[in-house]
């Protein structure tokens, strides 16, 4: 049972790991109609580029943060800028969701390869934000720090989210671009100008929850795919529009993984789970919600 | 008339299969022989290696748009499988490339069976799921050399020197490159290949065309399979090593970047992508220590200028190019081609009196309908008189949770005439034709097609039984001429597998009967043009020619009208009056006017109940309609 337990915990840090890439692929799929599989890649930069510039560079913390979290915000708006409106203002928009895909996955490939140059081929991980062993929660349940402060972030970007498109303006207008590109810019609402803001947002989020969590498992500059790919997975089964749906399965899959890990076996835990995960597309696929994906 | 569209479109084509596998084979050979022994050789053949799973993913992936990713489990398969047959049965790799070319589509059959019922991004969700399966697999299995990988002993030719069996290697990649190619290039160029695009572009207008998309599909996932595992075997035979990188998200993601690099629908440009990408990655020490930042700003950069690939810009450069030679030679002599349109131009002017649609030529129509309905009595057969309905509907209600949108209406159609469904909107008319049709199934109630059953059948089935519909937005194959448009509701190749299509392909009989369905409407000026360049109301021509173009026994027509120009009223009036003699048409449409002018019965729906049957004369005078429809 206590084991039971604390792989539950574990999985619930990491599926809000998860979560959160979801919500970051959903929301901005929702303005933009672009996939982003370079989500993850923005979490490894974070805690690669802070190692980087506490260890290696000496910087204090708090500035190799800030400079490195500045430096993937100018990042993402610049690639907004030039490729993303090339890509979808500029030469022929209605090139459908196959060919956009591939500029994030491509981005996603740059990124790894600037990572490679810049930070070499090694595990690293920013220093820990909240040093000390992990904390005991009673009944033989343990969480590690770094897992506190991943639920935490999660929680409070989570809610930030929800509650910027539930009670603001612009929050609804972001809404009115995902349900309709066109009308929503017929009645007046910039949708490049939101593709662009939620996408420097959520690049900044995956950079600091890559701060945040890398402590934990620790990142090589490859390591940005394998989350950009559990999060897509995670936004999948919420059609990719809803990010609440999003966010619940991304939060099962951690605990899925983590469990499987626990009973089933390490080496095939994964494999089991992705076994799992296409059976349930391919059992109830309207169900999982790509129907509506799919008419679009 | 046989040959009439040849003569408008069927311009001898540079890319023909032949030439096309004539072309790589040639050039490979070349390259091989030339370069076999030095280190851009080897790069080379491993280029054509992967072209042989880039030439499956051209048909697969970019042609027929099934987004699957499961290539590089495949590749693996058929690499791992051609090492295993070699080191333990010591079987040569040349003769286990078929064995796992088998095998794996076998396993392909039983995979695709279950994965290919998902469309569109269901179907890529669950399919990325395998190379993460795989690799799971592989990279702990002791047998197969675990996360390293498994070295093997046999080259695919076996000689005495390195240097013959270097230049061997390189020459049976070649070939297998070519038969992938030739293979690959018939399928598109044939009538199944216009079944695929068609299923590319819309999986539920290709079902309502008579195309069984779920059989193509499964089909599809198995020949992507057979020629990733063929170039999985090649791997294996001249590199001797299977690393277990080989299978993988990784793997599977630069097979694709190969794939867009060099244009997704080409088969030319699959070769060329995985050609430029290996040659890139092979060129120098830092590139390919960098690979991912060069993959990274290569695909960006050619997806920016064309999202074809390096085939869509060599396409535009071609055009303009040609282009900029017309221009100059136009002043000197007279271009061929501009000799054959006047030809064709003068022998049309006479009879149709071209696209311009007037009212004479509606009479025209009328007259020449007799005609054209003569000369296709090779279509489906009309069985049965009139006095045995055509279409029944009995009882059909459609529930969507608590709305009903149809209650237990029951209508009887015969074999022959025009009848009109009317109702206000939100009435349940398009859910009807829906139900007819065979593209919404009815909560309860039967549709029977001259007396049999058909309420459970797929559209695809319905369309073998001769009904054939149009709908309402305009549900058209975007990139294809018109033409082509059309021929896909003539095409007989749907029992056919896609075997079936690198023997034969009927295409040109296809093309033949649409040819004769625009002329008879007066479109033949428009057949060489792509759809996407044409006017709403000439999509909606096109449409429609394409649902008579077959001869069906039932034609479904939703808002056939809509956005139609005075003419061309007038026009589809003409011919509707005529079709009604030999076939039965059901319209639904909100020009009243016009129904009544068309019909002979009119039907009126409203909120999901027939509330009114009758004809025209007693249509205009019920007080019923009056209310509902004109609102007095």
């Amino acid at each position: 049972m206590m084991k039971f337990g604390n792989l539950v915990v574990a999985g619930i840090v990491t599926g809000s790991i998860y979560a959160v890439f979801a919500v970051c692929v959903a929301v901005w799929y929702r303005v933009s109609n672009i996939l982003n599989l370079a989500v993850g890649d923005f979490a490894m930069t974070g805690a690669l580029g802070v190692d980087y510039l506490s260890r290696v560079e000496n910087w204090p913390l708090p500035l190799s943060i800030l400079a490195t979290l500045a430096a993937i915000a100018a990042f993402g708006y610049c690639y907004d800028r030039v490729v993303l409106s090339l890509a979808q203002d500029r030469l022929r928009r209605h090139e459908g969701i196959v060919v956009t895909f591939f500029f994030t996955f491509a981005l996603s490939f740059f990124i790894e390869g600037i990572a490679q140059i810049l930070f070499g081929t090694n595990v690293h991980a920013a220093p820990a934000l909240w040093p000390g062993n992990s904390l005991g929660l009673g009944g033989g349940l343990n969480i590690e720090r770094a897992g506190i402060l991943v639920l935490a972030c999660a929680v409070i970007s989570g809610g930030m989210f929800a509650l910027y498109i539930r009670y603001t303006l612009s929050g609804k207008a972001i809404e009115a671009s995902g349900e309709n590109y066109l009308g929503a810019r017929i009645v007046g609402i910039d949708t490049r100008q939101y593709r662009r803001s939620i996408f420097v947002i959520t690049a900044v989020l995956a950079g600091i929850f890559g701060i945040v969590e890398s402590p934990i498992t620790g990142y090589t500059y490859i390591s940005g795919a394998v989350i950009s790919l559990t999060g897509f997975i995670a936004a999948a089964y919420g059609g990719f529009r809803n990010p609440a749906r999003a966010l619940v399965a991304g939060l099962a899959i951690g605990i899925l993984e983590a469990l499987l890990g626990g009973y089933v076996s390490a080496e095939y835990g994964d494999t089991v789970m992705y076994a799992i995960l296409a059976a349930l597309v391919l059992a109830r696929p309207r169900a999982m919600g790509f129907e509506s994906a799919v008419s679009n | 008339m046989a040959g009439l569209s040849r003569l408008i479109t069927g311009r001898a084509r540079p890319g023909g299969p032949l030439g096309t596998t004539g072309l790589v084979v040639l050039v490979g050979l070349v390259v091989v022989l030339a370069f076999g022994q030095q280190y851009v050789g080897s790069v080379l053949v491993l280029a054509f290696t992967y072209a042989i799973v880039t030439t499956g993913m051209a048909v697969q992936i970019g042609f027929s748009q099934q987004i699957a990713f499961s290539q590089s489990v495949f590749m693996g398969l058929g690499a791992y499988g051609a090492a295993l047959l070699n080191t333990h049965l010591n079987l040569p790799t040349l003769a286990a490339a078929p064995i796992v070319m088998l095998g794996s589509g076998l396993l392909a059959l039983v995979l695709g069976s279950v994965v290919t019922r998902a469309s569109g991004l269901a179907l890529a969700v669950a399919t990325i799921m395998l190379p993460l399966i795989a690799t799971g697999y592989v990279s702990s299995a002791g047998y197969l050399g675990g996360s390293v990988g498994m070295p093997l002993a046999g080259n695919l030719w076996q000689a005495s020197s390195p240097d013959l069996i270097a230049a061997g290697n390189g020459v049976i990649t070649v070939i297998a490159l070519g038969l992938a190619v030739f293979v690959a290039s018939r399928i598109l160029n044939s009538d199944v290949g216009l079944e695929l695009y068609a299923l590319g572009v819309d999986e539920r207008t290709a079902a309502a065309m008579g195309i069984s998309t779920p059989r193509r599909k499964l089909e599809l996932f198995v020949l992507g399979s057979m020629f990733a595992s063929l170039g999985g075997a090649v791997y294996a035979g001249t590199q001797l090593f299977v690393p277990a990188t080989l299978v993988g998200s990784a793997a599977e993601l630069s097979l694709l970047i190969m794939l867009f690099v060099g244009g997704r629908r080409s088969i030319i440009g699959a070769v060329v992508g995985a050609l430029a990408v290996e040659y890139v990655s092979g060129a120098s020490e830092w590139v390919s220590v960098n690979i991912l930042l060069v993959e990274g700003a290569l695909i960006t950069v050619v997806l920016l200028v064309d999202p074809e690939g390096l085939a869509g810009i060599a396409g535009t450069l071609r055009a303009r190019l040609r282009a900029w030679l017309r221009a100059r030679v136009s002043g000197l002599v007279e271009v061929p081609g501009a000799a054959v349109g006047a030809t064709v131009g003068a022998t049309v002017a006479a009879s149709a009196g071209a696209a311009v649609g007037t009212a004479g030529a509606a009479g025209t129509g009328h007259l020449r309908v007799t005609d054209w309905e003569r000369a296709g009595t090779a279509g489906p057969a009309v069985p049965g008189d009139i006095g045995v309905p055509l279409l029944e509907c009995s009882g059909v209600t459609k529930d969507y949770g608590g709305l009903h949108v149809l209650d237990a209406v029951t209508l009887t159609l015969p074999a022959r005439g025009r009848y009109g469904l009317c109702g206000p909107n939100g009435a349940g008319k398009s859910t009807l034709l829906g139900v007819i049709g065979g593209t919404v199934a009815p909560s309860a109630g039967r549709v029977l097609l001259g007396g049999a059953d058909v309420t459970g059948l797929p559209p695809q089935q319905r369309f073998y039984l001769g009904m054939s519909r149009t709908f309402q937005a305009v549900h058209l194959i975007t990139g294809r001429t018109v033409l082509d448009n059309v021929a896909v509701s003539c095409l007989r190749s749907h029992g056919s597998s896609i075997a079936a299509g690198i023997a034969r392909s009927r295409l040109d009989e296809a093309r033949d009967k649409a040819a004769e369905a625009l002329d008879y409407l007066g479109m033949r000026a428009l057949m060489g043009r792509d759809v996407s360049s044409l006017t709403l109301e000439s999509q909606r021509m096109v449409e429609f020619a394409r649902a008579i173009a077959p001869r069906p026994r039932l034609l479904l027509l939703d808002e056939p009208a809509a956005g139609l120009s005075e003419p061309q009223r007038d026009r589809l009036s003409g011919v509707l009056h005529a079709l009604g003699e030999v076939t039965c048409v059901l319209l639904v449409e909100h020009d009243l006017g016009l129904v009544a002018q068309i019909t002979e019965r009119i039907f009126v729906l409203d909120y999901g109940r027939l509330v009114f049957e009758g004809s025209p004369a007693e249509f205009n005078d019920s007080a019923v309609v009056n209310s509902l429809l004109i609102g007095q």
